[in-house]
């Protein structure tokens, strides 16, 4: 149980969670894409869309709109409009890499990809949790005017990985810009 | 591999975060010569020190290099003092890390980021860092701070400390973000003392904090070390320079053995310079680059390091300078991909696309299995759509 409890904050931080059951179509207006949430998966409250099915550090998928100029955690590199796919993930790449809370990274892929119509780029990685769990994220992303897209699927450990990565990419096809960032 | 942290993982360094606050009092003083080991405490602290360092050996945080790990552990050696405990035995390991940072386990173990390394000039500089940090296991200041505050209810308070620290992997239970100011300033004043002895100038060690107060200034944001802090480094330096006491002899010639030190670090400037790179630290990359490049002038790597440092930046005048490196790389060694593929991206995003085809097509022959070719392929397909449309 505690190590529940360490895992979680290591993936959220410190702060309050609150947990709705939610299903169906979601299309809050304050992001600017829609997506389907899987039946059987809970939303969790956060700036972002964060979703999970039995508990955020066994598997969750993440999908958020950030305005290229905002700063990352650890690298001071920034995204820009006129990026190619392959730049904009070694900047992912790299933040992952400089991360104090992740050993033994490896970027078993990176590939371009096309999102909902959108050029961007696949990155498949795994990694080591600071109280030893191994993750295995797959993220997705593209620049569109000043918003850099991005859905990823992080699971803790190969099982779940496989177990919801199917999940994962119905949710990435149902993906939707319903407004573009002003150009 | 998987590696498990017990929860002190989180239990010291909120105790040595802690120890940070004002007006904490002088941690009592153990006699030095004592034996090590008889406490019950001095033993969990470094059984704990123990695991962790098997933690930090076991994942890939740990910079290979046997004849520099020998230099800097020969360095070391010159440093210890007479009087050190019995059974403490001083180890020097360097972790991959391009924050500024060096921190002791109480067990002699002590680690120095390749981060720290970079910004060092010359032997003394090393012997500076390394002498303090000495001082904090000979003089047993783990295990001074833990009696203090072990019996504090704060307890909890230090370990969600701990967790926002991050500090992550990086040496939890040393102390990442140092030790009560006193006995920082007992570490400065011993430190100096065995760096005369070992015929080190201690005022050798100011330009260091100098260039790392500058560093930090430049960066515009602390780090979360020790050396990352410039409140930290600004003690160090009004530690060195208020002990008139410790003028260095004029009549001894002091040791710097400049050229020896840049050997002997060599290719660490580059594996940091590209740390730095990822970070975003682009004129922090290129001072590493450039002190390597004085031991190696034709070198190929650093080369494309500078290429890739100018041309990350992202800034049009930037370009320019980075084509100049990349093209000096390819001369270097016509058969290292790296700065084709640079070229071909330069090119491409300006248009140019017969000169970015050019390079994408030698950088695919030159590495037809890299991991990131799926990329150059496209740009290619993208051509060959455009000429056929």
């Amino acid at each position: 149980m505690k190590k529940v409890f360490w895992v979680t904050l290591f993936l959220f931080a410190a702060s309050c969670v609150a947990c709705t059951h939610t299903g169906g179509t979601s299309k809050p207006t304050a992001y600017s894409f829609t997506i389907d949430i899987p039946a059987g998966w809970r939303k969790i409250d956060r700036p972002y869309l964060l979703v999970t099915k039995d508990s955020p550090f066994l598997q969750n998928i993440m999908v958020q709109n950030r305005f290229i100029g905002k700063s990352f955690r650890y690298t001071k590199k920034k995204m820009q409009r006129e990026m190619l796919p392959e730049e904009a993930a070694q900047i992912i790449i790299d933040e992952y890499a400089s991360d104090q809370n992740i050993g033994n990274l490896k970027v078993l892929n990176n590939t371009p990809a096309e999102i909902n119509g959108h050029d961007g780029f696949k990155i498949l990685l795994t990694y080591m949790g600071p109280k030893g769990n191994e993750f295995h994220t797959l993220y997705y992303g593209f620049i569109k005017a000043d918003t850099f897209f991005n859905l990823r699927f992080t699971a803790g450990g190969r099982q779940y990985f496989q177990k919801d990565i199917e999940t994962f990419k119905r949710m990435l096809n149902s993906f939707q810009i319903i407004k573009a960032n002003k150009s | 591999m998987i590696i498990r942290l017990s929860k002190f993982f989180f239990f010291l360094p909120g105790l040595l975060l802690l120890a940070l606050s004002t007006g904490c009092s002088t941690p009592s003083e153990p006699v030095v010569s004592d034996m090590l080991l008889t406490n019950g405490d001095e033993q969990l602290l470094w059984q704990k020190a123990e695991e962790e360092q098997r933690v930090q050996e076991s994942s890939d945080l740990i910079y290979q290099d046997e004849k520099l790990e020998a230099y800097l552990n020969n360095v070391a050696a010159k440093l210890q003092p007479q009087t050190a405990p019995a059974g403490l035995s001083i180890r020097v390991k360097v972790i991959r890390n391009a924050y500024l940072n060096a921190f002791a386990y109480p067990n002699g173990m002590i680690y120095i980021h390749t981060g720290l390394l970079a910004r060092m000039d010359n032997e003394a500089q090393l012997a500076a860092v390394l002498a303090h940090e000495i001082t904090h296991c000979t003089r047993r200041h783990a295990l001074r701070a833990f009696r203090h505050f072990k019996d504090r209810r704060s307890f909890l308070t230090g370990v969600q400390q701990a967790l926002m620290a991050d500090i992550g992997f990086t040496g939890p239970l040393a102390a990442v973000s140092g030790y009560a100011r006193e006995l920082e300033a007992e570490a400065d004043r011993v430190g100096t003392e065995l760096m005369t002895r070992a015929g080190y100038n201690p005022q050798d060690a100011l330009s260091l904090f100098d260039h790392m107060i500058s560093a930090i200034e430049q960066e515009g944001s602390e780090e979360p070390f020790f050396f990352g802090s410039r409140a930290r480094v600004r003690e160090r330096i009004d530690n060195l320079q208020n002990r008139p006491d410790d003028r260095y002899p004029h009549q001894r010639p002091a040791i710097k053995n400049s050229d020896l030190f840049l050997a002997k670090l060599g290719h660490l400037f580059l594996d940091n310079a590209r740390l730095d790179i990822r970070l975003g630290r682009f004129q922090a990359a290129r001072r590493g680059v450039e002190k390597f490049l004085r031991i190696e002038p034709d070198n190929t790597r650093a080369h494309f390091l500078l290429g890739e440092s100018y041309r990350q930046q992202g800034q049009d005048s930037d370009i320019q300078k980075a084509l100049k490196y990349y093209n000096r790389a390819i001369i270097l060694d016509p058969n290292f991909a790296a700065p084709h593929k640079a070229l071909g991206l330069i090119h491409y995003k300006k248009g140019q696309r017969a000169l970015a085809k050019k390079f994408f097509e030698s950088c695919l022959q030159l590495s037809p299995n890299a991991s990131d070719n799926a990329y150059i392929k496209g740009y290619l397909r993208q051509f060959t759509s455009s000429e056929e449309g």
